[in-house]
């Protein structure tokens, strides 16, 4: 497991492939998830562990939504592993929940 | 002992709690976990809280991308009925980036009751109203007629 970055939001670690953010991933909290995702932009697919996620706003969704349109342009989607209730729900109000791969919802 | 009356322990008889902020993005932070204390004092719901924490951060991320990178101002008023968030800045144009809005408006429509986004030459301002709900009376205090 290595870590990719870490700030006052946001804790960015890679882990075998997996790109694994724990914290709040918003206007602080993103660049540090963009940074961790370019270093497996080329994963097939782009796994991203959001299960300790505890806050995202539109900013955080937005570097989800690049990584996602990115990896269309590839070929492949973005796989969102065991999102928190709050990222649900964020992708839930702005109807961009099919724009990813949803596996195994978080009970947090 | 002194006694408090109910009266003098609520938020809106404090009055509007004023919170600056430089913009930078770590006070989104900030400004989200400040909206949740208030807001937890007016007998809000856990739902209701996050929804707070929500438009605050929305709100502090678009004047923080589009204002001037001067201090954000933050204004929380509570009514009997309402929570409210103002929160402005200056800028040195009227243009708010819409298309970069478009995601954090539809944001605020889910979040909030009530949303306002304006613009002026020299300010930008956001306010947000989330109404409360009506307190059920004192049992205590009824009586039997």
């Amino acid at each position: 497991m290595e870590e990719v970055g870490k700030n006052e939001s946001i804790r960015v670690v890679l882990d075998d492939g997996t790109v694994i953010a724990e914290g709040d991933i918003d206007l602080a909290g993103g660049p540090l998830l963009d940074a961790a995702i370019s270093r497996v932009e080329n994963a097939h697919p782009l796994i991203i562990d959001l299960a300790a996620v505890e806050f995202i706003d539109s900013s955080g969704l937005r570097s989800l939504l690049a990584a996602s349109r990115r990896a269309e342009s590839r070929g492949t989607r973005v796989v969102l592993r065991r999102p928190s209730s709050g990222v649900v729900r964020l992708l839930t109000i702005t109807g961009t929940t099919e724009q990813f791969d949803v596996e195994e919802a978080s009970q947090a | 002992m002194t006694a408090v009356s109910p009266a003098m322990t609520s938020t809106a008889a404090a009055g509007p709690i004023t919170l600056m902020l430089p913009p930078i993005p770590a006070m989104a932070r900030v400004g989200r976990l400040t909206a949740s204390s208030i807001a937890s004092l007016s007998d809000m719901s856990v739902d209701d809280i996050d929804d707070i924490k929500i438009a605050v951060s929305e709100m502090i991320t678009v004047l923080i991308q589009s204002g001037s990178r001067t201090t954000i101002t933050l204004r929380f008023e509570t009514t009997a009925t309402e929570f409210a968030v103002e929160a402005s800045t200056p800028t040195v144009s009227n243009d708010l980036g819409r298309n970069d809005l478009a995601l954090a408006i539809a944001v605020l429509d889910a979040v909030a009751d009530e949303h306002h986004v304006a613009s002026t030459d020299d300010r930008i301002m956001i306010r947000i109203v989330k109404r409360l709900a009506p307190i059920p009376p004192d049992p205590s205090s009824m009586t039997r007629s």
